[in-house]
């Protein structure tokens, strides 16, 4: 059976970021990236860029073959991780062969939740988690006549949008009031839809898709309201789903809820496994109750933390938990949200918006302090805002000039505090 | 006065040239082939490194030629050379002995075989420019080799045996030749060079800083502190300290191997320890050091021819103390009158009496002696003052030793 | 790994004139429009000026959060570079970035950020009053980094000392043929030639005597130059064998143009011994042997620390016409090391020296986090100078303060001047400035 002193699995970017700590400390050691994608690492947030063309699919890699060269990383590709056998150590593949480790990371990600509606097995549909979803879906756009998007989640939005100016009228259905729920709240929301709807998409916010049929065309859908929509190009982006369906054989052992339970160092119930990015499900920032915090740099911060775990490495800080951090960029315009949007007990809410330029600011405080702060066409920087929120920075001194002028103050404090 | 005994003409006719002492040093350090010549003026030793340097100056010596800015630097200069592995050479007395003593005593302590004539020179204060053998004495405790010249024509053959000795890896400690100022310095007489061809085949192989060097093909940490009164530092040390005076003590079985090749190979010979002189049959003995001990042999020789049993012990090589040679001598005599071109302070005596003091107390045996001192600040030594010795040595048989040392020069 | 330049702020000197940001989009989108630069100056007079720049992290946060693998460091200079062609806009590096260093240029629509204008950032030599500074002592990083530290691990140095940084750079850049005399003083009291069997040094090393070092050295030099071997003869002394007991060797070694390389490292004082004075320790500073108390001292004066000034002994130098003799401070590292250079090549002709001002922790009594610091403000507060003498070229300044501190922001940093009288700050300031007059005069006139 071959074995490596670290086998990391995933290729993203929680992967790619613990084959750097785990190099930067240990520049020899027998090191192996599997993944059961056939191309070189990316990254899912990526690929609503390759659907619109804009991103070449060749041109998307994080990390090349010379790179694995230098860092003496056994990348492995098209390989899918079958049974994981915590109790000797050992990965069980889809071709049957295992490899032993002394270490593992479990950076597997998530995969599209399929929602479980009637009829949803006759029809074809498109998803959106790897690169060859996207070529896929860039291809059949260019065919499209009429598409629905399930789910306005970011990537939904993002799709709608390529869908929009790729010239196909698209409806996007959403059960819950507004759109982009959970990352801005109701205004911003409104301004997004706006920006939609102006650019000719239908919104169909509150809605649920109940029924899924074969049609002419490609599928009728019968909403909850009974209306039906007709698509050739269906896209469901109703969430995803940790892919934790290896541990079958540890679930005794790796101990998991909706993904893997982790502690601050990134690492599981079992001996010598970690797990860091969507698969993982860590303790948040503003509680210690474990969450699913599926964010591009929450899962590059984790990889961090459990390469430099995995590898022993003196400096490795625990995490402090998850801050969910978004951007989303929309028909020319910019949405920015850093922290919590829930107003704790005791909370104050700030809001700013000016309609007619259509600049948003809210922002939340607990005790003078940030906890959450969005923006649409406001920009600040986010990571300052970051910052703020994990030093518990007492800003009640400058309170009205921050919500004045957010990214001036913000650079105030950040030269005061950790220039 | 003859010192040296012809035994056998040498190989190639020598040139035979008239010189002062210092003149015939310079030549001797020229044969021997030193590398580095570092040199400070001082009274009665400047006419040798002037000889010196017009040698260098003439292409007749091959030698970088160091003008220092005084005599510790001239010793430093010369210290660095030496553990670069170069052969070195310098000449001084008096102050400038003085002047130099911090890197003089290190140079013994670092084992580095270097030759400085001493062209000896009374100490100040009082005042004074002319010979004596005071310079030499106060640092006789300093773990040089010390050896007294006679003659001019000594002075150039021990000035080339001095190196060898010197250099020997039995020995590896630094030589003062010392010749006496004035007297031999400024004293012209004949002296034969003997060929350098010749001088070459007896050096050998020059291999100075076998033992330390400070040379980047093989790094080494030269001298670093050790002592103390933990850890290794007590034993390192003493194992140092112990180690030069074996130097020392090996270094007067090499010093008589090496006047005997000397003699063997050129026809001269030297009495490397003790000279002994018309001493087998005598009573009693006086003793002397360096130029004055021709007069004092003619005066033994008018002594013997008035029917006295006189005889006359000669030390050449004053450090490390000869004491087994010169209790051999000493066996031969029922009395002994040490003359001393200096005085030792704290005895009340002349340092090499009191040093034969103590050769004649492992002796076993009493044998009445008295210190004379005389020849201080360049006074002469003449027949007359030894005939003088001669008579209170002989008195000694039957009279109660004085214990006041004799100040031969006082009412000159 | 490389070492990088840097772009250094600091922000007391910068008083916002903006002229930085101006050029900076001058140059990146040519036109006179701060909104648009990548350097950003906010705050104000009263709150202080602060900066927004990108760092040009060693571990950026925003390429390990680009999902595009537009951003990536450059291995060779350092740069975190932007790919247009690859960026989608996102702008997720905004968030990963702690420093606000990379934001969006809204008028352009993506983001931007510093790229150091390949080189020779441009908002550097607009900085008006300094603030700004472009650190390239990196190279000396990426230049001697893999070279050999040619002293073991372990030299047992005070805590704070930068001696030990001094004779690590001074050796790396000499080289493995060289033999180095450390004369008694801190050089070997930290176990440059070692005790008891142990040394620190991979090169030949000795302790000449306190007196005699320059004229060992000679003999090393010449006795290799006569067999025809290249070795380096260099020493690592300090202030009081080289100014005071072993001067008059220093002084013949010069005179005679030795081809030695004499560096004395200057922490004014026998710090190894106790911390006693020598002649290069100033006026008004105590010392073990100038002790601060009710008695009279020297003169009738109380006993307020020394009552005589500093012997600068590198003008001494300069009067022997030395092949090379410059002044340096650990502080100014590119500076010391181009003096290095050139005294060791120097030293191939001639007599080469190189004074050094080191702050001593222990025996100047300041903080042990402060020597850096120290170093500066000697320089800033002109309290010593930097600069460097050619017999063709004369003298001239390497590092030439204009705008001096007072020379009290020097003296506070310290405990050994604490006790100065208002006089005798009067009469340090005075000698400042007429110290500063006379190398003045030594470089016009190397200008004639």
């Amino acid at each position: 059976m071959p074995n490596t002193k670290y086998l990391v699995v995933g290729s993203s970017h929680a992967a790619l970021e613990a084959v750097q700590a785990i190099r930067m400390h240990d520049s020899e050691g027998s090191l192996t990236l599997l993944t059961r994608d056939s191309h070189l690492p990316y990254s899912p947030t990526v690929l609503p860029y390759v659907v619109s063309g804009r991103s070449a699919p060749n041109a998307v890699a994080l990390r090349d073959d010379a790179y694995f060269t230098q860092h003496k990383v056994d990348f492995v590709r098209g390989k899918a991780v079958k049974s994981l056998h915590a109790d000797r150590n050992a990965v069980e593949l889809d071709d049957g062969s295992e490899i032993a480790y002394e270490r593992l990371l479990l950076a597997t990600g998530a995969s599209p939740a399929i929602p479980p509606i009637e009829g949803i097995g006759s029809v074809s549909y498109h998803v959106l988690r790897t690169l060859d979803d996207a070529t896929k879906l860039n291809a059949a756009m260019k065919q499209a006549k009429q598409a629905v998007v399930m789910g306005a989640g970011l990537v939904g939005m993002h799709a709608a949008e390529n869908l929009v100016k790729a010239g196909v009228p698209v409806t996007i259905v959403e059960m819950a009031k507004q759109l982009t729920d959970g990352y801005f709240d109701a205004t911003a929301a409104g301004l997004i839809e706006k920006a939609f709807t102006d650019n000719g998409a239908k919104i169909l916010t509150g809605s649920r898709v109940v029924k899924l049929a074969p049609s002419s065309l490609g599928a009728t859908l019968t909403l909850d309201s009974g209306a039906t929509l007709e698509a050739d190009l269906l896209l469901v982006a109703t969430g995803v789903r940790a892919n934790i369906g290896f541990l079958n054989g540890s679930g005794a052992l790796v101990a998991h809820d909706r993904g893997i339970l982790v502690d601050e160092t990134m690492q599981t119930s079992a001996a010598n496994v970690w797990a860091a990015g969507d698969v993982a499900q860590a303790k948040g920032f503003f509680s210690e109750d474990k969450v699913m915090n599926a964010i591009l740099p929450d899962a590059a911060e984790q990889g961090r933390i459990a390469g430099q775990a995995m590898v022993g490495d003196p400096g490795l800080r625990r995490y402090p938990g998850g801050i969910p951090l978004n951007t989303y960029h929309f028909f020319g315009r910019h949405a920015i949200s850093v922290g919590s949007s829930k107003v704790p007990e005791g909370g104050e809410v700030f809001t700013r918006f000016d309609e007619a330029s259509g600049r948003y600011l809210k922002a939340i405080f607990l005790d003078g302090r940030l906890r959450g702060i969005y923006g649409v066409n406001e920009f600040f920087d986010g990571g300052v805002m970051c910052q703020l929120i994990l030093r518990g920075t007492d800003l009640t001194p400058v309170k009205e000039r921050f919500l004045a002028e957010p990214m001036k103050v913000g650079r105030e404090l950040m030269s005061k505090l950790w220039r | 006065m003859s010192t040296a005994t012809l035994e056998k003409p040498a190989a190639a006719k020598p040139k035979v040239i008239l010189a002062e002492g210092n003149e015939a040093a310079a030549l001797g350090v020229a044969l021997a082939r030193p590398d580095m010549v570092a040199v400070y003026p001082i009274t009665p030793q400047s006419s040798l490194v002037e000889h010196v340097a017009k040698l260098i100056a003439d292409g007749k010596m091959d030698a970088d030629i160091v003008d220092a800015e005084g005599e510790h630097s001239v010793l430093s200069v010369l210290q660095g050379a030496a553990l670069a592995g170069g052969r070195t050479y310098t000449a001084t007395c008096g102050p400038g002995l003085a002047f130099m003593f911090e890197p003089y005593f290190r140079t013994s302590g670092m084992r580095l075989p270097m030759v400085m004539t001493i062209v000896t020179r009374d100490g100040i204060t009082p005042q004074s420019v002319w010979g004596g053998h005071q310079d030499a004495m106060t640092v006789r405790e300093v773990g040089w080799i010390q050896i007294y010249c006679e003659s001019v024509q000594e002075v150039l053959d021990t000035t080339i045996m001095a190196f060898k000795i010197a250099e020997h890896h039995d020995v590896m400690l630094p030589v003062n030749v010392c010749l006496d100022g004035n007297y031999l310095s400024y004293g012209a007489s004949r002296v034969e060079l003997p060929p350098q061809a010749e001088v070459d085949a007896f050096m050998g192989d020059k291999d100075v800083n076998w033992h330390v060097a400070l040379d980047p093909s093989r790094p080494m940490a030269v001298d670093p502190l050790t002592g103390g009164s933990g850890g290794k530092g007590p034993s390192t040390f003493v194992r140092y300290r112990k180690g030069q005076c074996k130097g020392m003590q090996n270094a007067l079985a090499v010093i008589e191997e090496v006047h005997e090749e000397w003699a063997q190979r050129f026809g001269r010979r030297f009495a490397p320890l003790v000279e002994e002189y018309r001493l087998d049959d005598a009573d009693y003995a006086i003793m002397t050091l360096g130029s004055m001990s021709g007069a004092a042999k003619d005066a033994v020789d008018a002594a013997r021819d008035a029917g006295r049993k006189v005889g006359l012990i000669k030390l050449k090589t004053f450090s490390p103390f000869p004491v087994v040679a010169l209790q051999k001598a000493l066996a031969k005599v029922k009395a002994l009158g040490v003359v001393d071109r200096s005085v030792g302070f704290r005895w009340n005596c002349g340092p090499m009496y009191q040093e034969t003091m103590g050769a004649l107390y492992r002796l076993g045996r009493f044998i009445p002696s008295m210190s004379f001192i005389g020849g201080l600040a360049g006074a002469d030594i003449t027949e007359a003052h030894f005939q003088r010795v001669i008579a209170e040595t002989e008195a000694l048989l039957t009279n109660p030793a004085p214990t006041e040392p004799v100040w031969l020069n006082e009412k000159d | 790994m490389s070492a990088y330049a840097t772009i250094a702020f600091d922000a007391a000197k910068c008083d916002g004139c903006g002229k930085c940001m101006s050029a900076c989009s001058i140059q990146k989108v040519g036109a006179d429009d701060t909104a648009r630069s990548r350097i950003q100056i906010g705050g104000s007079a009263d709150a202080g000026f602060e900066l927004a720049l990108c760092r040009q992290c060693g571990d950026p946060r925003c390429v390990a959060v680009c999902p595009a693998g537009a951003l990536s460091k450059d291995g060779a200079s350092g740069v975190i570079g932007w790919d247009a062609t690859k960026c989608v806009d996102c702008l997720l590096c905004t968030v990963g970035c702690a420093y606000a260093g990379i934001a969006l240029d809204a008028e352009a629509g993506h983001v931007a950020k510093c790229d150091m204008c390949a080189g020779a950032p441009a908002c550097v030599p607009a900085c008006p009053t300094g603030a700004l500074r472009h650190v390239t002592t990196a190279r000396i990083y990426n230049e001697v980094g893999h070279w050999e530290d040619l002293f073991a691990p372990g030299l047992a140095g005070c805590q704070g000392c930068n001696t030990e940084l001094l004779m690590r750079h001074t050796l790396r850049r000499a080289g493995p043929d060289t033999v180095l005399a450390t004369p008694p003083g801190c050089v070997p009291g930290m176990g440059s030639v070692g005790f008891n069997g142990t040394t620190g040094t991979k090169v030949p090393v000795f302790h000449p005597l306190l007196t005699n070092t320059a004229a060992m050295l000679a003999g090393i030099k010449r006795q290799y130059e006569r067999k025809g071997r290249e070795v380096l003869a260099m020493a690592i002394a300090g202030d009081g064998g080289a100014s005071d007991v072993g001067f008059q060797s220093l002084s013949g070694a010069a005179e005679r143009n030795e081809r030695i390389f004499f560096m004395v490292v200057d922490n004014e004082g026998y710090m190894n011994t106790g911390m006693q004075r020598s002649s290069c320790t100033p006026y008004g500073a105590w010392t073990s042997t100038t002790p601060v108390g009710v008695g009279k001292g020297p003169a009738g004066m109380p006993s307020q620390g020394k009552t005589q000034d500093a012997k600068n002994l590198p003008l001494i130098m300069v009067n022997h016409r030395c092949e090379y003799v410059a002044t340096a401070s650990t502080a100014y590292m590119e500076d010391l090391y181009d003096k290095l250079d050139k005294a060791i090549a120097a030293s191939k002709r001639g007599f080469a020296y190189l004074h050094v001002y080191s702050p001593c922790t222990t025996g100047w009594r300041f903080p042990t986090d402060q020597n850096m610091e120290v170093a500066r403000k000697a320089v800033e507060t002109n309290f010593v100078t930097l600069w460097e003498y050619t017999p063709q070229e004369g003298l001239s300044f390497t590092r030439r303060i204009d705008q001096p501190l007072p020379v009290t922001e020097y003296l506070k940093a310290m405990g050994r001047f604490r006790h100065l009288s208002n006089d005798q700050i009067s009469h340090i300031q005075s000698k400042v400035v007429e110290n500063l007059a006379f190398v003045k005069q030594l470089a016009q006139v190397a200008k004639v």
